[in-house]
Formats: C-alpha cells, sequence, structure tokens
C-alpha cells in the first residue's frame, strides 16, 4: 500500500469511523459509493439527483473517495465512460433519473449485455410530459425490460446499504450484471434522517477484493475483440445471440439467490437486517395485504397498524427487488392472503393499471387460484401517499373480500 | 511487400514549360547556364495532331530517368557502367566503365539517359543525392519529390495488425489506411471501431472470431470518444501508458457522434480521434451525412424533378475540430502517404498529453461510383483541386498547410472522375468552387493567426 493510499483510507476510515449521521438520501448514497471505493465515477447533474453527485464530487474534493472523477457532457456519455472504464477493469458509479435516464438509454440497454456490473442509482423521477421534476416510478418502469437489476429502498439507511450491497450482487461471478439502486426522488432524495455510517474495515472486508472484468477486457496484455457482430440466419450468429441472451436471463436468475446472500452477510457484519426480495409485514394471520413498493411504504405500514387496531385483517406485503422480479418470493406472501391491492407510483399505459400490478398478478397467476386484485396509482409527480390515502387502499382493498371488483385502477391524489 | 523509393514526380497539368528545372540542374550539374547540360529536358509538342479530339495538341511532355525497377539502359549496357542502387534506387552511371557505346540510350524509352556531345558521354538524372535542384526551383509545383515510396520499407518491417482477408469492397480506401495506422500504432493500443465500413470490414470481427491483433470494440455510434475516455481513466489510474484510437466514420464523428466527440475534445481526453470521411453512411448503402457535399448523389438524397443531390454544403469537422483548441488536428489524404506519416506521428504523441484529432479523406469506390482501381488518384485529384486541403494545427504552433493551396487544378477535372457528381449543373459545380474557394479563403486567414480559440 503505497503513502497515498494509506492517507486516504485514514481519511475514509476517519470519515466513517461510528459514526451516526444526519443526512439525506442523496447524502447516504454518496457515503454507500464513499466505501465502495470506485475507481471511475462519471456524472451529469439532473433533479432530483444533483446533490447526489454534488455529495460524490466534494468527497473526492476532499480526497474521502479516492477515484477518477468525469464531468462529462451529458448522461449518454456518462455511461460511456463507465463502459470503458468497466472494460478496463474500474470499478464504477454514476447516478441519473427521468430525462437523463432517457438520454442514456442507448447505452442503458447495452451494458447487461456487456456484462458489466456498473451501480447506478435511479433517484426515480416522474417522466416528461407534463413538465415536472418530481419524484415517482415512471422512468425506472419504463426500463424495466433493459435488463439491469433493480432495486428500490425504503429508508434513507437503506439506500446507503443497499448501495454498498449492490457491488457485490453485481460483480458476483454468477451475475456480472449492472444494478439500480432506486430511491424515491424527493422523499427519499431530499427526506433528512439520523443515519450510522458502518466502518470502512468491514466495508472492505465485506465487499472483498475487486475482480470486475475477468471475463472480458480491453487490455493490450490480453488482446480480444469485444463484442464483434453476431449474424445472419443460416451461419451461427443467431445460435451464439440466443445464447448470450440465455446467458444473461440466467444471470438475472442468479441474482435473485445472490441478493439473498448478499443481504444476509450485510446483516452479519453490519448488524442490519432487510428483506431482499420481499418483506412480509404483520402478513401472517391476514386475510388480505397491500402490495408497496419504495419509500411510501413507511406510510403504509403505518395505516395497516391502524387498520389493525379497528381489527381489520390486513397485511403488507413490499417489494424491494423488482428485477428481477421475485417470483417465488411474492408468491410465498400472495399464498396467506385472499385478495390484494397494488400500489404504484407509476402507470401502465397498455393494461390500464401500475407495473407493479400486472407483475404481482402474473406471479399470483402460477398460485393457480383466482386472487381478486385492484390496482392503486398514487404518487405521481412527487405527490405524497399519506397514511389518510393508504387508509383507503386498505378499505378499498377490503371490498374485495365481499365480491366487489374493479374494472379500472383507482387512483390516488386526484382530489388532494 | 516490395522495395519501394523515392522518386521525382511530374504534373502535366501544372507545368508551364518556363524551363527554370532545366536551368537549375544545368547549373547543378555542370556549373553552366547552357541547358544542353540539364538532365530533365522539358519538351513541347509543337506540332498538333490533326485529331481534334486529341488533347496533346501542344503539350508539355517530360524526358528524365525515372529510374526504372527493371531498368533497360541497365541490361543493354555490356560494360557494367550502368548498375541499379539497390540501397537509393538510383540508376548510377559508372565513368571508368562506360566504353561509350550509347545502347544504353537506345534501351530508354523516356529519354532518361542522353549523349551529351560537349562532354563526351552519356548524363543521366541522379536525384542530386535526394534533394533535387529541379523541385526546389519549379515555380508551379509541377516537380515534387516523392518520398512516400520509401515508407513504405520502413513499415514493412512493423507487423500488420489487421488480419489478411477482410470484406472490405475492392479499392477500398479505408483498410489502406487501418493497416498502415495500425503498423505505427503498434500493439500497446485500444481501438475503437463505431458501426461503420470499418467494422463492416471485419475489424471487430464476426461471430466470436476477431479481425484485429489489438483490443478492439464495437462502441455504439454515438459514444466512441466517451468510452475511450473512460477507459483512459483506469489505465492511467493503475500507471499504465496505453495509445487510445478510435477509427470512426463521419456520421459517427460529425453527425450522432458529434456530442460526445465535442465533449471529450472539451475535456482534452487523451486520445487520437481519426475520422475516416467517406461522405457519407456508405456501409448501410451510401446515404447523406453531415460530410456529404451539397450536390451529391446519395440514396437518400437522389436526384430526380425535385431533388438533384444534396442540398446544403458539408460540415469541415477538421476546422469544427480546430476550435476545440486540441492537442493536435489535422487533415490527411492517403495520396501523400508521408504526409499522412508524419501527422500520425505527430497525432500519437499528443494523444499521450490531450486530445488529437485526424481527419483522413477516404474517397469510396462503391459510393461514390468509380472505379476501383482509381482510388488514389480520386483522393490526389481530391487534393489537387483544393476539395480537401492538407494542414495541421497545434494550439502553440496555429493552423499550418502542409502543401501548397496555390494553383490548384479546376474543380472539374476532380469531379468528372465521380460518378455521384456526373449529374451536376454548371450551377451546382460553380457552387462547389465557391464553396471551396471560401473554405481555402478562411482557413488561410487562420493561417495569420496562432490563437483560433
Amino acid at each position: 500500500m503505497t503513502a497515498i493510499e494509506k492517507t486516504i483510507d485514514s481519511t475514509l476510515e476517519s470519515a466513517c469511523q461510528s459514526k451516526t449521521l444526519v443526512c439525506d438520501g442523496n447524502e447516504a448514497a454518496a457515503w454507500g459509493v464513499a466505501l465502495s471505493r470506485p475507481d471511475v465515477i462519471a456524472v451529469y447533474p439532473i433533479t432530483p439527483q444533483s446533490s447526489l453527485v454534488e455529495y460524490v464530487s466534494q468527497f473526492v474534493a476532499e480526497g474521502i473517495i479516492d477515484a477518477e472523477l468525469m464531468n462529462v457532457e451529458g448522461e449518454h456519455s456518462v455511461l460511456s465512460a463507465l463502459q470503458g472504464a468497466a472494460l478496463a477493469g474500474a470499478r464504477t458509479y454514476t447516478a441519473t433519473c427521468g430525462p437523463g435516464l432517457a438520454f442514456m438509454f442507448e447505452p442503458y440497454i447495452r451494458t447487461p449485455g456487456l456484462r458489466l456490473p456498473i451501480v447506478a442509482s435511479l433517484v426515480t423521477r416522474d417522466t416528461l410530459t407534463p413538465q415536472c421534476v418530481w419524484g415517482g416510478h415512471q422512468d425506472a418502469m419504463l426500463v424495466k425490460e433493459a435488463g439491469w437489476i433493480q432495486m428500490y429502498c425504503e429508508t434513507v439507511q437503506e439506500v446507503l446499504d443497499t448501495t454498498v450491497m449492490a457491488y457485490r450482487i453485481g460483480e458476483h461471478p454468477d451475475v456480472m450484471l449492472p444494478v439500480n439502486v432506486n430511491s424515491d426522488g424527493n422523499y427519499l432524495s431530499y427526506g433528512v434522517t439520523g443515519i450510522s455510517l458502518p466502518a470502512a474495515p468491514l466495508v472492505d472486508a465485506f465487499l472483498g477484493e475487486k475482480n470486475v472484468n475477468w471475463h472480458a477486457a480491453l487490455d493490450p496484455e490480453r488482446p480480444m475483440a469485444i463484442d464483434p457482430l453476431t449474424g445472419g440466419a443460416g451461419g451461427p450468429g443467431p445460435k451464439m445471440f440466443v445464447n448470450y441472451r440465455k446467458g444473461q436471463t440466467d444471470a438475472m436468475q442468479n441474482a435473485l439467490r445472490v441478493i439473498e446472500e448478499t443481504h444476509k452477510d450485510w446483516g452479519d457484519r453490519i448488524g442490519r437486517h432487510y428483506s431482499p426480495l420481499v418483506e412480509e409485514y404483520r402478513l401472517a394471520d391476514a386475510d388480505y395485504a397491500i402490495v408497496t413498493i419504495g419509500s411510501m411504504t413507511g406510510a403504509a405500514k403505518d395505516a395497516v397498524d391502524e387498520a389493525r387496531d379497528r381489527g381489520e385483517a390486513v397485511g403488507l406485503i413490499k417489494v424491494k427487488t423488482f428485477r428481477p422480479f421475485p417470483v417465488a418470493a411474492i408468491n410465498r406472501a400472495l399464498n396467506k392472503v385472499k385478495a390484494i391491492g397494488v400500489v404504484d407510483r407509476s402507470v401502465n399505459f397498455g393494461w390500464n393499471c401500475g407495473p407493479l400490478y400486472q407483475e404481482t398478478i402474473a406471479a399470483a397467476q402460477k398460485l393457480q387460484r383466482f386472487m381478486p386484485s385492484a390496482s392503486f396509482i398514487g404518487g405521481l409527480a412527487g405527490a405524497d401517499i399519506t397514511v389518510e390515502h393508504f387508509s383507503e387502499v386498505i378499505e378499498d382493498t377490503a371490498k374485495l373480500l365481499k365480491g366487489h371488483s374493479y374494472d379500472e385502477p383507482v387512483w390516488i391524489n386526484r382530489n388532494d | 511487400m516490395g522495395i519501394g523509393y523515392n522518386t521525382i514526380t511530374f504534373n502535366q497539368d501544372k507545368c508551364d514549360g518556363c524551363g527554370d528545372c532545366m536551368l537549375a540542374c544545368a547549373q547543378a550539374k555542370a556549373g553552366s547556364d547552357d541547358i544542353v547540360h540539364s538532365r530533365i529536358q522539358i519538351l513541347t509538342t509543337d506540332q498538333p495532331s490533326g485529331d481534334p479530339q486529341a488533347s496533346d495538341s501542344g503539350a508539355i511532355e517530360l524526358a528524365m530517368c525515372r529510374q526504372c525497377g527493371d531498368p533497360k539502359c541497365v541490361s543493354n549496357c555490356p560494360a557494367a557502367a550502368l548498375t541499379k542502387n539497390a540501397t537509393t534506387g538510383t540508376i548510377d552511371w559508372h565513368a571508368d566503365k562506360c566504353v561509350n557505346c550509347l545502347l544504353c540510350t537506345v534501351g530508354c524509352a523516356f529519354g532518361g539517359i542522353t549523349y551529351n556531345a560537349e562532354i563526351g558521354h552519356v548524363t543521366k538524372c541522379d536525384s542530386c543525392d535526394g534533394n533535387p535542384a529541379c523541385v526546389k526551383v519549379c515555380p508551379k509545383g509541377a516537380l515534387e519529390y516523392n518520398t512516400s515510396g520509401s515508407i513504405y520499407n520502413r513499415i514493412s518491417d512493423k507487423d500488420d495488425l489487421f488480419v489478411p482477408g477482410l470484406s472490405a469492397c475492392q479499392g477500398c480506401n479505408s483498410e489502406l489506411l487501418i493497416r498502415h495506422t495500425l503498423r505505427n500504432v503498434g500493439t500497446n493500443v485500444v481501438v475503437a471501431t463505431p458501426p461503420g465500413c470499418i467494422p463492416g470490414m471485419g475489424t471487430v470481427g464476426y461471430n466470436g472470431k476477431t479481425g484485429t491483433k489489438v483490443p478492439v470494440f464495437h462502441p455504439l455510434l454515438t459514444n466512441t470518444a466517451s468510452m475511450l475516455a473512460g477507459i483512459k481513466k483506469q489505465y492511467n489510474r493503475v500507471g499504465r501508458d496505453v495509445t487510445m484510437l478510435a477509427l470512426a466514420g463521419d456520421g459517427g464523428v460529425g453527425d450522432v457522434g458529434f456530442q460526445s466527440l465535442s465533449g471529450a475534445a472539451e475535456r482534452n481526453e487523451q486520445q487520437l480521434f481519426m475520422c475516416v470521411d467517406n461522405e457519407g453512411y456508405m456501409n448501410t448503402g451510401m446515404q447523406s451525412s453531415g460530410s456529404t457535399p451539397a450536390g451529391s448523389w446519395t440514396s437518400t438524397t437522389p436526384v430526380g424533378k425535385e431533388m438533384q443531390g444534396k442540398r446544403t454544403d458539408a460540415k469541415n469537422m477538421a476546422k469544427i475540430m480546430m476550435m476545440h483548441n486540441c492537442e493536435y488536428v489535422a487533415t490527411a489524404s492517403l495520396a501523400f502517404m508521408d504526409d499522412y506519416y508524419e501527422k500520425l506521428d505527430k497525432a500519437i504523441a499528443a494523444s499521450k498529453h490531450g486530445f488529437a484529432y485526424l481527419h483522413v479523406y477516404a474517397p469510396c469506390p462503391t459510393g461514390w461510383r468509380f472505379p476501383a482501381a482509381d482510388t488514389i488518384e480520386v483522393c490526389r485529384k481530391q487534393v489537387e483541386s483544393n476539395f480537401v486541403t492538407l494542414w495541421d494545427f497545434t494550439p502553440e504552433q496555429g493552423l499550418r498547410f502542409t502543401r501548397s493551396t496555390d494553383n490548384p487544378i479546376k474543380m472539374a477535372e476532380y469531379l468528372k472522375q465521380i460518378g455521384k457528381y456526373r449529374h451536376l449543373s454548371e450551377a451546382q459545380v460553380e457552387h462547389l468552387q465557391r464553396r471551396v474557394n471560401d473554405q481555402v479563403r478562411s482557413l488561410k486567414a487562420f493561417e495569420q493567426l496562432t490563437e483560433v480559440s
């Protein structure tokens, strides 16, 4: 270890040593990045992610993060530069959302195929248009079929912890895929709370030795072509392509196991345990449940508690890992109830419902029994889904047990 | 690869028969102003052939030794007084062996070895040991000392890092470019070839096989400079000096690739970004790009009643990159290989410090509609007509022409070889001529400045 590395180590270590910190989700993400020791970071600011990349830049300026910081001219180049860096062996990081993610889309859809374990925070934001700079899941939901792992955080602390875990998940040899750590714009990005910083040596031990491009590299010492053309019916091209694709989908399925192992090991080492795929809350004796994703879950849990106090047999199912979709885990939860109300912060235009709703009932189909269900859409454009809103959601979901059915989604916040 | 030598070349179209070369030669070789001593003779055909279609009426021709590879003078000589010098390539005459039989003069079809009655023996051009007096005095640039032949000797020792056998079109300029470039860049490199002819001919490879012996990859059409920048950052971080080389078509440079290019140039990323400009999307079927000149036929700027080729001018990417104040910017043409090599060396060196941009003009026989055998000739006339110009730029030096833009050949001489211009009206040709004149004037204005941006 060189003298410089020692200095930087002590900077990060002293910065993180058994610290309790009052900060927002964007700063928490930046601490997660610092603890993960990336080599190359590329940034371009966009609301509500901007303060995240400002924190990261500040940490680089102060020496808390020892990384190459690239201030490039747009999100397209952000991810392109990181692809290059990862192909040269770098651990990499960026963050984006909304229109920035849309602009990044071309390299974004290519990253999983290149099998590069890039970590990118999505500080989720509703999509244009109408013009809007506020939170919502529409941006992340639009890219759900691109092949990235996507985990939605519920709390500021979970943002930090999941950012570190994302590296171990993505870089696992059975996975080798990029990871989005999704935090709700406004609610998590700017929501201030107390968190604790894990000690740097504990995180170093958790992440282990860095080995990013063992499978493919742009290195004159082992020359190879990256991504030659596969092509043409009648030749070997389609078969190669099919096998590459299958490798990707297999890796996504492997990720379910690795995500669980990683969360368990994080809990064992750091002392904070999360449900890696699906969280069940007061579900054991529930007749029905609401299904949530992201930061809305806090208010939803309060509403469930209140309903329980009223004698309602309601529970909650929270999806943390949305890609790959944890079919088995969600069905274990769904199997405990007779009806569900699914709350989305985005819409599925094709099915006139929320995307989480669509995915959940698709999974439920494997239970081979009819699951009465309702789709709730709320929290668009930064709107607050309050405890009162969730009480109504619970009430509307309970109606399913009495034979009520919904032909359309129930829109929350429409009359706020 | 055969052996190549430096040669004196003669451009008939530029010569006005002034005779300065003959005077210079006579002075250099005999200390005399009498051109009878000159070993270069400019001859004017006084007698019209009588054929009104013939172009040789009153034409100027050159009589001078061509330093032939298979010299008849040497084989005719019974006394071994003439020999081919394997090092310089000149045919050397040895006075001590010559028997004055003059059989050599019978063998030569070029009037390259002649009897000089005043001194009593034959004389011939010896290229003035590589510094020919005739070339130096020629006021029209009709005589040039061409050193590109010998370059092939220098590089033939270097590994060809591109596979033999590619799917490039016959006569492709880009294959030549890649082979020569990679030979000089060497193996400590990462090569980016965005979609286009260059990967299309197999550079990155097909179905799991590669076409290049160095690390090579497909970036997107849009992000070549950004990906290379990321790779370089990591190599710098681990303390390894690796060259970053982009071989991109004009669309991946000036159209959809422009943002990442401009950003990388602004950040002075350490890479050599090469634009191989064939004036359109040739790989996908000859569609128009921002580099397509006005009037060009392409498959998306067709010729019909309502449209006669592209309606707007090409953008001058090299000039745009100069305005980014890059570490090094240059234009090049493969008809001027010595110039290209000099610029390539400078660009590689500059890429160690910052952003280097090389714009190589790459006429395309398939897409431009000219015979495959004419590629280099089209390259040459493209430059000689000033349709493109050869220059380089550094922030310290400013812009410098590496080939004179004075006395260009007529625009029509360039255009007439190329099928994509076949339909041009007089007005369209005039427009192109005006555009070319404006470009030259503008670049000359920059030549006067040292600070351009």
